[in-house]
């Protein structure tokens, strides 16, 4: 993938993608060297975002593969168009006259490409998500092998075919459930945390148009502190910080107090856990006091 | 350069061989794929650049989050700047001097008669650990038998016993300090760690392991919960009974039969996802059980994704967002401990019940499995058994891990009563940790007479 470093950085803040160097610099390594990402995290830091912005940044296509209990490779890879098969038996048998070979039914006219198959014959070079992959199962998973280290895919009728233009691949996975050393193996990896308070601020201030500085700084602020609450069953995300943001503009909110974000913690907290967590632990008086303290020294940089 | 051994003449290759070998030995899966892929890293990225140099290797050498902390502490030690080396140097060569003066020191005070005291280098070293008010105490209690009337040179080798059963107290006091934490203490001496073989450890009482085996005990909990997570990730093992039959992929599969149905496929059978919850007793008669076992839950969180963890003595508290965090176990162990208000406190189980089935319902259901690790001695058990019919009724089952020996049950009211109620296992070894987990986790039910004695109250 021909691009610079600097032109990869520029590209992710063009895109509004907000993130550490070290961020940068895993994802240059991973198109330099033409190895898959997977990239961890909690819900909501940004890991998809990646992925589609990586294919913005690229100009090319996005293909994506989003995994779940139960997906195979014929969901993943391809599928034989059996009704088309089926129709050229049909039509066949009242011809008089023909021979047709089984060979005849097996040939690329009758295959339905999937997302990996697409992403391995794409004439031109695309990026490659394949999303939540610690979802699929662990048979799916081993599956991934060959294509993710070799780039190739195996069908039994065709033989094995190379991808033409090796895509840029990028993984995601939630942590729900270890993944095998064999898929990591094949991977560079690249751990998403929560952002620092300076970094909340300017992702909220990129993505979100017509935000104050001043609301900015208060959300982030509000989100760091819960963050903070270690009881939370679901920490608030990037993805909801920016909704909440949003939501704040759209009611005309210039500032944040306690009593605004009691208002609006259905953006915030979407468990009842959680929100009573918040009334009994937290309330509006604390976020007041929050807001009124003093700046002090906040890490900058979380990224691992 | 940020690579000092550069300086050296040594290769970059050599000098990343000898890193992952580093990181190898804290337990870090890296193989050869990982070095040759970090050495590909090592020439896309600005080499004069420290942190890029950094990110180059992690990027490519660690897989897990969990390490990261690993890869910082090891990546610093080893890939150190010339300056900082330097001062290293020189603060090692001054450390070595001061432990050198304070030797002398100790040479020089610790005589009986003018005759030094016969003490062995570790007792030396021990003494010139001690605190100054300790070493000063002990130096005053030489002095003060040396003036006594009569006292002969004979009562040297008196004295030196009296002093060194002074330092081993002293050593043993150090040692508990230490554990008293709940935290188990790594070390302890040359030979620490190399006490009882694994499967002997497996089957010790935990409250019985020796200080010295703790070391050995640490490693077998982690040993086993990475392999039970290992498995628990891998193979999740089908159902020989099938689902109803798939007609899309029997259609699709049967085309080369000329569209005729020949071979049957089935889908696959969905399983209800389990909840598993954690209590666990953190009181001062469970606090090593409590320790091994939030060790073992530690090790599982990353593969167990419906895992809850709570500990309890006189309140219940939460410990999944903590257990959840990266570092290390050490450490994270310490902070659960610092951080709890509860740990090592008197036991109140129907508070603990009464807290979980108020403030965290939402986890209590049919799917849920509740793990209790208690030895059921608690203030208030006749307001405990109503909470624990509650739980009952809102859970799939409770099981719970006793670690009092089966033979001592009959001697306490609250087992029977509590053994009334639910299914009681024995679990004070680490044999019958992992033994419950594994059974719990792979979801196999429990046979009676396979090795699990029922509880059998008097």
């Amino acid at each position: 993938m021909n691009i610079s470093l600097a032109g990869l950085r520029k590209g992710l803040t063009r895109a509004g993608y907000i993130c550490d160097e070290c961020v940068v610099l895993t994802v240059y390594l991973a198109l330099k060297l033409q190895k898959p990402l997977l990239i961890e995290g909690e819900p909501g830091v940004g890991k998809t975002e990646m992925g589609k912005v990586l294919a913005n940044i690229l100009n090319t296509e996005l293909i994506r593969l989003q995994c779940y209990e139960g997906l195979d490779e014929n969901r993943a890879l391809y599928e034989w168009n059996y009704q088309r098969q089926l129709l050229k038996i049909q039509m066949n048998r009242a011809r008089e006259g023909s021979a047709l070979q089984e060979e005849d039914l097996f040939t690329t006219e009758y295959l339905l490409e999937r997302p990996l198959l697409k992403a391995i014959r794409a004439a031109s070079e695309t990026v490659l998500l394949i999303d939540e992959v610690d979802k699929c199962d662990p048979e799916f998973e081993a599956f991934l092998f060959e294509v993710l280290s070799d780039f190739q895919v195996s069908v039994p009728e065709l033989g094995t075919l190379h991808a033409q233009n090796i895509p840029v691949v990028i993984l995601t996975s939630n942590s729900e459930r270890e993944l095998s050393d064999g898929l990591k193996r094949r991977c560079l990896y690249l751990y998403l945390d929560f952002p620092g308070i300076e970094k909340e601020v300017q992702i909220i201030k990129a993505r979100v148009p017509g935000i104050g500085d001043r609301l900015a700084w208060e959300i982030a602020r509000v989100i760091q502190l819960l963050r903070r609450q270690s009881d939370l069953r679901k920490k608030p995300s990037i993805a909801e910080t920016l909704d909440w943001a949003r939501a704040l503009i759209a009611l005309d909110r210039n500032r944040l107090d306690g009593a605004a974000v009691a208002d609006t913690l259905n953006l915030l907290l979407k468990t009842r856990q959680d929100q009573q967590l918040f009334h009994r632990q937290i309330g509006p008086s604390l976020i007041d006091q929050e807001l009124r303290r003093p700046a002090d020294e906040e890490e900058s940089c979380r990224c691992r | 350069m940020p690579l000092n051994r550069q300086s050296r003449g040594e290769s970059l290759e050599a000098n990343l061989a000898g890193f992952t070998d580093l990181l190898r030995s804290e337990g870090l899966p890296v193989g050869t794929a990982e070095l040759i892929d970090a050495l590909q890293a090592l020439q896309v990225v600005d080499l004069s650049c420290r942190s890029s140099f950094k990110t180059a290797l992690q990027t490519t050498l660690v897989k897990d989050r969990r390490h990261y902390d690993s890869f910082e502490r090891l990546f610093e030690r080893y890939f150190v700047p010339p300056d900082i080396l330097e001062r290293h140097r020189l603060e090692a060569a001054e450390r070595r001097n001061r432990m050198q003066h304070d030797f002398d020191e100790a040479n020089r005070s610790l005589r009986f008669k003018g005759e030094p005291l016969r003490l062995s280098p570790e007792e030396m070293q021990l003494y010139t650990l001690l605190p100054k008010e300790q070493q000063q105490g002990l130096l005053r209690f030489v002095r003060e038998t040396e003036a006594g009337k009569k006292v002969e040179p004979s009562f040297k080798p008196l004295l030196e016993t009296v002093v060194k059963g002074h330092l081993r107290y002293c050593r043993s006091k150090m040692e508990r300090a230490a554990s008293s934490e709940g935290v188990l203490v790594s070390g302890g001496g040359p030979g620490a760690g190399k006490g009882a073989p694994d499967n002997n450890l497996r089957d010790i009482d935990i409250q019985a392991i020796r200080e010295a085996d703790l070391s050995a005990a640490q490693d077998l909990i982690r040993k086993l919960s990475r392999k039970l997570a290992a498995e628990l990730g891998r193979g999740r093992r089908r159902s020989s009974r099938r689902g109803p039959i798939d007609l899309r992929r029997s259609l699709r599969d049967n085309m080369r039969f000329g569209g005729i149905i020949f071979i049957l496929r089935h889908r696959r059978k969905r399983r209800p996802k389990q909840q598993l919850l954690l209590l666990c007793d953190v009181s001062a008669s469970m606090q090593r059980y409590s320790t091994f076992v939030l060790q073992f839950i530690y090790g599982l969180q990353a593969a167990v994704f419906n895992l809850e963890s709570f500990c309890f003595a006189d309140v219940l508290e939460y410990l999944s967002p903590d257990l959840k965090e990266r570092g290390h176990l050490q450490q994270v162990l310490d902070r659960v401990v610092r951080q709890s208000k509860t740990w090592g406190g008197g036991t109140n189980l129907a508070v603990a019940l009464e807290q979980l089935l108020d403030d965290h319902a939402a986890l209590l259901n049919v799917r849920t499995t509740l793990l209790v690790v208690s030895d059921t001695r608690t203030v208030a058990l006749t307001r405990s058994l109503p909470a624990l019919q509650r739980l009952l009724e809102r859970v799939s089952e409770i099981i719970w891990l006793n670690p009092l020996p089966p033979e001592q049950w009959p001697y306490y009211r609250s087992v029977s009563a509590v053994g009334d109620l639910v299914d009681m296992w024995p679990c004070y070894t680490i044999g019958h940790l992992e033994q419950a987990m594994t059974r719990r986790l792979f979801k196999q039910r429990r046979v009676l007479n396979n090795g699990w004695p029922q509880c059998n109250p008097v």
